[in-house]
């Protein structure tokens, strides 16, 4: 079997004494979809930013095609990166470039292809998210799902060998989700592109992924809760995990204070007392 | 501190290494910032300079004409326009409107992730963001102190030649017999040198925002703040290098 295309042994991160990862461990092998699922704020965009190199972990080990890349220097995490494909929670997108300068951007800066295949290469790639007609506009004059799709648009100009996607639906129409949702299984499935896409939509989640994996919070928070092929998600005995996937507001994950931490941080920490 | 050192030593690689090993400086960005920088602030140099030149002749009338010295008046503006209020004040103009311009944007830019976006597709922002910059603003502002130059010895040209009678032919003869070379140059030097300063620690302040657009605000007020005030020291010591050695 051929080396997996990122492992991740161990990764700890902590911001203060906040720990936002708590020893995660995961490898993703070429050509599959792994699917990070978990509550909002319990650090998926974090690993993400780690596994990218743009964080560097507390302690543990990363490796993207076999290379660590902790401690790499920032000529080599470069080249790593041409690579692989990175499309932000909230786009990125540069505000000074219209939405096919933006995406054209990685193709003049990392590539040396004549002027006129850009512009080819930008408008299918913009063909592709369904955002034909719109590159003269600059990325305040449209909406936000819109701009999402020009991040996954300008994450795959390059045709990369890895795409990171951090909910790349959540904001879209059904229809709108049903296609990206179709692009991306095309670029994994045909091209054999490996894909890490976060995503909270189930529906989504299910129809791409071919590998899931769950962060937990309160207690668990920065763990991996479950992990598994969808069926094995779908089925697991896990009850927040169950929760999560239907979508259910009372259960054993802890969404809100308990009644009496609830009164206590209205009234005033007991601590705030003494001062 | 260290972060301005390694991003001088950055853009002086981008800018004198780099070519040679084939990544040349794209000129595109360059000459859209110096339009930015340079161009744009032609109208406000003017006047600035032209409303300085008018004052010094005005002061420099006053007080000579009571000496019985009033054709002195020329040497006077030449010589402290050249060599320091034109560096300087096109330097405060080019501070409040490009160096906090700089700082500002960057400064968004790293808060709306467009920085750590550029990183990831392995855009080096130094080279995309920061060299354009740089070599718009060290050829941009020595060339702005030109032009400054001689619009503020047009102001004191208006003085002299509506005040004080003299001939226009004259006043300039007086300017070129007292000045010297010199007194260009070391103006010219200081304006490179101002030039550097500034765009290096406006990139500095921009790169360095934390937490939203409060952190751009912050960075931008301070910048402007230790932008002027390296500045001045500067030219304090430029001066003092200049002027002040061998007598
Ligand atoms: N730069 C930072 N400094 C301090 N804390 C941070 C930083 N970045 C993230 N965090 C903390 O890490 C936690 C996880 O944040 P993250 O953005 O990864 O959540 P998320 O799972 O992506 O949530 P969402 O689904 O809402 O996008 C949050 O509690 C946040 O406060
Ligand atoms: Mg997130």
């Amino acid at each position: 079997m051929s080396e997996p295309v990122i492992e991740v042994r161990d990764l700890v991160r902590k911001f203060g004494d906040r720990t936002v990862l708590n020893g995660i461990s995961f490898t993703v092998e070429k050509g599959d979809t792994m699917i990070i699922m978990g509550g909002s704020g319990c650090g998926k965009s974090t690993l993400l930013r780690h596994i990218i190199g743009s964080m560097m972990p507390t302690s543990g080990s990363i490796k993207i095609f076999g290379q660590e890349t902790t401690g790499m220097t920032p000529q080599e995490l470069q080249k790593l990166r041409l690579r692989f494909g990175m499309n932000f929670q909230f786009g990125a997108l540069l505000q000074s470039l219209t939405v096919g300068e933006n995406v054209a951007l990685p193709l003049i800066e990392n590539s040396d292809v004549d002027p006129e295949i850009v512009d080819l290469v930008v408008k299918m790639k913009l063909e592709l998210v369904g955002l034909t007609g719109f590159e003269h506009l600059k990325p305040a004059e449209i909406s936000g799902g819109m701009r999402k799709r020009v991040g996954l648009a300008r994450a795959v100009a390059l045709d990369p060998e890895l795409l990171f996607s951090d909910e790349p639906t959540s904001g879209l129409d059904p229809i709108m989700t049903a296609v990206i949702d179709q692009l991306t299984l095309d670029l994994t499935r045909k091209l054999d592109m490996t894909a890490v896409v976060v995503s909270h939509d189930m529906t989504s989640a299910f129809r791409i992924g071919t590998k899931m994996i769950m962060l937990g919070a309160g207690k668990k928070q920065g763990r991996i809760i479950a992990m598994g092929t969808p069926d094995e998600i779908r089925n697991s005995d896990n009850p927040e995990v169950q929760q999560f996937i239907n979508g259910r507001p009372d259960g054993p994950i802890p969404l809100k204070l308990a009644k009496e931490d609830y009164i206590d941080s209205l009234i005033g920490h007991p601590r705030m007392n003494e001062r | 501190m260290r972060d301005w050192f390694t991003l001088n030593a950055q853009v002086l690689y981008w800018l004198l290494v780099a070519p040679f090993r084939g990544v040349p400086v794209r000129l595109g960005p360059v000459f859209e910032q110096m339009v930015r920088i340079g161009v744009q602030a032609v109208p406000m140099t003017a006047l600035t300079s032209l409303s300085i030149g008018i004052t010094l002749a005005m002061q420099g009338a006053h007080e000579l004409t009571r000496m019985g010295a009033a054709s002195f008046v020329p040497d006077l503006v030449a010589m402290t326009i050249l060599r320091e209020l034109g560096p300087l004040l096109v330097g405060v103009v080019v501070i409040g409107r490009s160096g906090s311009a700089v700082t500002a944007e960057l400064g968004t830019m790293k808060v709306s992730e467009e920085i750590e976006a550029l990183e990831v597709m392995a855009i080096d922002p130094m080279r995309y963001l920061v060299l354009p910059r740089f070599v718009a603003m060290l050829v941009m502002l020595p060339a702005l102190t030109v032009f400054g130059n001689y619009i503020g010895m047009a102001g004191g040209w208006a003085i002299c030649h509506f005040s004080l009678d003299m001939e226009t032919a004259s006043y300039i003869r007086r300017l070129v017999e007292s000045s010297h070379p010199m007194d260009l140059y070391s103006g010219m030097v200081k304006s490179v040198v101002f030039a550097w300063l500034i765009i290096t620690i406006s990139c500095v302040y921009g790169l360095g925002v934390k937490g939203g657009a409060e952190g751009v605000g912050r960075a931008t007020t301070n910048s402007v703040v230790v932008s002027i005030l390296t500045m001045l020291i500067a030219d304090a010591c430029l001066t003092a290098i200049f002027f002040f050695g061998e007598s």
